[in-house]
């Protein structure tokens, strides 16, 4: 019998289940960078950035976005926790644009608000980018 | 005769009130649904997020802290509580208001004075006739949601952080099962493990911490990201439940008063079958009694 090439892979959120499938790769913003896990990938716990989460199954690939978390991997079984995960077809370029002029226009006046300021940036950029990839 | 047309008003008006309980009956019936489905589809995250920690604690990782002692010398309570924005939900909101009061007045007893968030109108409304000290939170409408609920963790964990706080906790109705709420008062911080069914099938996860994970950042790091993630999770879940007991609780109260209306109609159809009756009777004793004078 072939190996089996698939893991399963799933996306939650506080909310609901956003996703549950078989994948062949999965490509996950951690914290400090991209991270790629394929089938019979060893155990792992990281600490999830924001960015775009690309799985790649057997019919096509889907993206998210999401909004720190963590992710998961026992037993062939990729878990991604995060707060907020957002599907190509829920973002919109025109909703980022503004998301991303009203970043842009918060105030700074300490470290707490430079970091969200940074932060929602960031959200709206990588929104920006995932609603772009459409096109 | 005036009593007759009096009882069929009466029984005219019981029957509207009956219409509008059955359907808030079924209104809340369905909400109901909805809010359990949402308690269930949570249920996941938790679990897994349960699981997660338990994977770090397993191994001898220095603690993060900050969300595990209190901050301060001086004691004193944050309380959050949970109620309802409407009403006709029968006890529901009385008996929220008076475990709340019963735990706010043991603790200031104790000398740890308490500082009340107050979740929806009804609670509101209370504490102002009663004139109580308390912060007003009204925004955040009969379906909770994750992202109205995160800042308010984030605040309650700032101030934890700040010393503002030694403990916070949470009064709300807890849902154990369709037949089952109670109003509970839960401690969020320090945070201390779940004592609830959560922690058995996270007991049976110990196993796991043997496993070789693969950490990034290092575990403690990990850890100081994954605590808070807990407190939100778990407060969230706390206003998730409390609005399926409140949707539990109005369909029972709508369904008693449905069932009260059903019986009063009973009840004065038989009067006014009995009235009727009565009047007939009088209008024959009449005619008979005419009658026999003219014979």
């Amino acid at each position: 019998m072939a190996k089996a090439t698939t893991f399963h892979c799933s996306v939650i959120t506080p909310e609901r289940e956003v996703l549950s499938a078989e994948a062949t790769s999965v490509v996950f913003p951690a914290h400090d960078g991209e991270v790629g896990v394929l089938v019979d990938r060893a155990p792992l716990l990281f600490a999830l950035g924001i960015g775009i989460l690309r799985i790649d199954g057997e019919k096509g690939s889907q993206r998210f976005f999401i909004d720190g978390g963590f992710a998961q991997m026992l037993d062939n079984n990729l878990t991604i926790l995060t707060s907020q995960a957002l599907s190509q077809g829920e973002v919109s370029s025109a909703k980022a644009r503004e998301a991303l002029a009203a970043a842009e226009g918060m105030k700074i006046t300490d470290d707490a608000s430079w970091t969200a300021r940074d932060k929602a940036i960031r959200r709206a950029k990588e929104q920006l980018k995932l609603a772009e990839q459409v096109g | 005769m005036a009593n007759k047309r009096q009882l069929v008003k009466r029984r005219k008006a019981v029957r509207n009130i009956r219409k509008i309980t059955r359907t808030m009956q079924l209104i809340a019936t369905a909400r109901f649904q909805a809010m359990f489905k949402r308690v269930s589809a949570s249920k996941p995250y938790s679990e897994k997020l349960a699981e997660m920690v338990n994977g770090l604690a397993g191994l001898d990782v220095e603690l993060p802290d900050s969300l595990l002692e209190a901050h301060s010398e001086t004691p004193r309570d944050a309380t959050v509580v949970i109620t309802s924005n409407r009403g006709l939900c029968g006890g529901y909101n009385a008996n929220v208001m008076r475990t709340a009061i019963e735990h706010i007045d043991r603790m200031a007893n104790s000398g740890t004075p308490c500082d009340v968030q107050m979740v929806g109108k009804k609670g509101i409304q209370y504490f102002r006739f009663l004139k109580r000290a308390m912060t007003e939170v009204s925004h955040l409408g009969d379906t909770p949601k994750f992202e109205m609920v995160e800042p308010m963790a984030n605040e309650l964990m700032a101030r934890f952080r700040r010393g503002e706080a030694t403990t916070v906790h949470v009064a709300f109705m807890r849902f154990h099962s369709m037949g089952r709420q109670r109003p509970e008062v839960v401690q969020l911080l320090p945070l201390a493990p779940q004592k609830d069914a959560g922690s058995d099938s996270a007991g049976g996860d110990a196993g796991a911490g043997a496993v070789q994970y693969d950490f990034s950042p290092e575990p403690g790091k990990l850890l100081e990201e994954l605590l808070p993630a807990t407190v939100r999770i778990r407060l969230f879940t706390c206003f998730l439940e409390a609005a399926v007991s409140e949707q539990i609780a109005r369909m029972v109260a709508m369904k008693a008063a449905t069932d009260a209306a059903g019986d009063m109609i009973k009840s004065l159809t038989t009067q006014y079958n009995r009235a009727r009756q009565t009047s007939i009777t009088m209008e024959l004793l009449d005619i008979i009694g005419g009658a026999a004078a003219v014979q």
